[in-house]
């Protein structure tokens, strides 16, 4: 849901780092949040536990050069991945306009992937949206381990919907697909911000 | 899609600033931010000390929401307020409508009672202005037009 500013000339998105515990939410916009010039990007917000699991939220303001005339605003927000906290995940997806699922690699853990989708899709149907409208893209993270299933397989498992989504290999850690990945989904939910062609969704 | 986009039009902002201005001068708070319930903010009144405007309303909203949902649970539909009482400052968060907050911050100089009350007032007010702007046309002007190819492109850069 794009709140649009005509007084400020602000158009301002929403978009969630959704996915499984450990999978990398954090790091990537804590990436974002190192290597962003000051201009770009506000405070870090971590509402974390002590072991350095977040809690509730993640929080990371980050705006653009004017298009169009208008400054571009995307807040950034991770979910807790524990599947105990599935009320505040729920939460925090409310009035989301992108979504970004960050996958881990290893073998072990695509399960959890799969779990952490499903629940996503859950969880969205709560509030009336539909991944089938709602733009979103995956992030395949840790692809430095050695234990990883290879890409094609993940994408069997996780981009099999009717719409193929972009998606990234990734190492958060080290910043490999952060900027791709934040690239692809802040302009996938800009287009929304802008009248659509005649036809065409809205979504 | 059941949320629909926001549009804060020139005129509305006026509005909505000029209800902001009155309720500090009528509840001496300090500040007052008019806050979307996904955590944006949507308008402030009061700018004359620097404060973290866009993390407080993020933190606002998912507290104010987490409020909601402990209500629900003990059988409420919402918990319609919110007090943070500090040592100097104190924070007031009331609900407007269905998709907005109205937060304030208020110290030694009023009362929690006169907050609420003139919070009252101003929340009514605003969602007036709130439910009139919904009728309104949400893309005009710059974004009538669809994005084209390229625009838009790679917003976002790592320092070099």
């Amino acid at each position: 849901m794009s709140i649009i500013n005509y007084a400020k000339k602000e158009i301002s998105f929403k978009i969630v780092y959704y996915g499984a515990g450990v999978v990398g939410k954090t790091v990537n916009l804590q990436y974002i949040h190192r290597t962003l010039p000051d201009d770009n990007r506000g405070n870090l917000i971590s509402l974390a536990t002590g072991d350095e699991r977040t809690l509730f939220f993640d929080f990371l303001p980050v705006s653009t050069q004017s298009v169009r005339n208008f400054v571009a605003k995307f807040q950034l927000y991770t979910v807790p991945g524990q599947v105990y906290y599935n009320m505040t995940r729920k939460l925090v997806l409310r009035g989301v306009d992108g979504i970004v699922f960050v996958a881990d690699s290893q073998w072990d853990r695509l399960q959890e992937n799969l779990e952490s989708f499903k629940n996503l899709e859950e969880n969205l149907r709560e509030y009336d949206y539909d991944l089938a409208e709602l733009p979103y893209v995956i992030q395949y993270n840790k692809r430095d381990l050695p234990n990883v299933a290879p890409v094609e397989y993940l994408e069997f498992l996780l981009n099999r919907r009717s719409r193929r989504v972009p998606y990234f290999e990734a190492v958060a850690v080290d910043g490999r697909g952060v900027f791709d990945t934040l690239n692809t989904v802040s302009r996938m939910v800009l287009v929304n911000g802008f009248a659509q062609e005649q036809g065409a969704s809205s979504r | 899609m059941s949320t629909h986009d926001v549009a804060i039009h020139e005129e509305a902002a006026g509005r909505i600033d000029g209800i902001l201005l009155r309720f500090l001068e009528e509840s001496s708070a300090v500040d007052a931010l008019l806050i979307d319930r996904s955590g944006q903010l949507l308008a402030r009144g009061g700018t004359s000390r620097s404060l973290d405007t866009v993390s407080l309303s993020a933190l606002a909203a998912g507290a104010f929401s987490s409020t909601a949902a402990m209500a629900r649970l003990v059988g409420e539909p919402e918990f319609t307020m919110l007090f943070h009482q500090g040592l100097k400052e104190n924070i007031h968060v009331a609900a407007v409508d269905d998709q907005a907050i109205l937060l304030a911050v208020f110290d030694h100089r009023t009362t929690v009672g006169m907050v609420r009350l003139f919070a009252k007032e101003a929340t009514a007010a605003i969602g007036t202005v709130l439910a009139e702007s919904k009728g309104r046309p949400v893309r005009t002007g710059d974004l009538a037009a669809p994005l084209a190819d390229g625009e838009g492109a790679r917003m976002f850069k790592e320092r070099g």
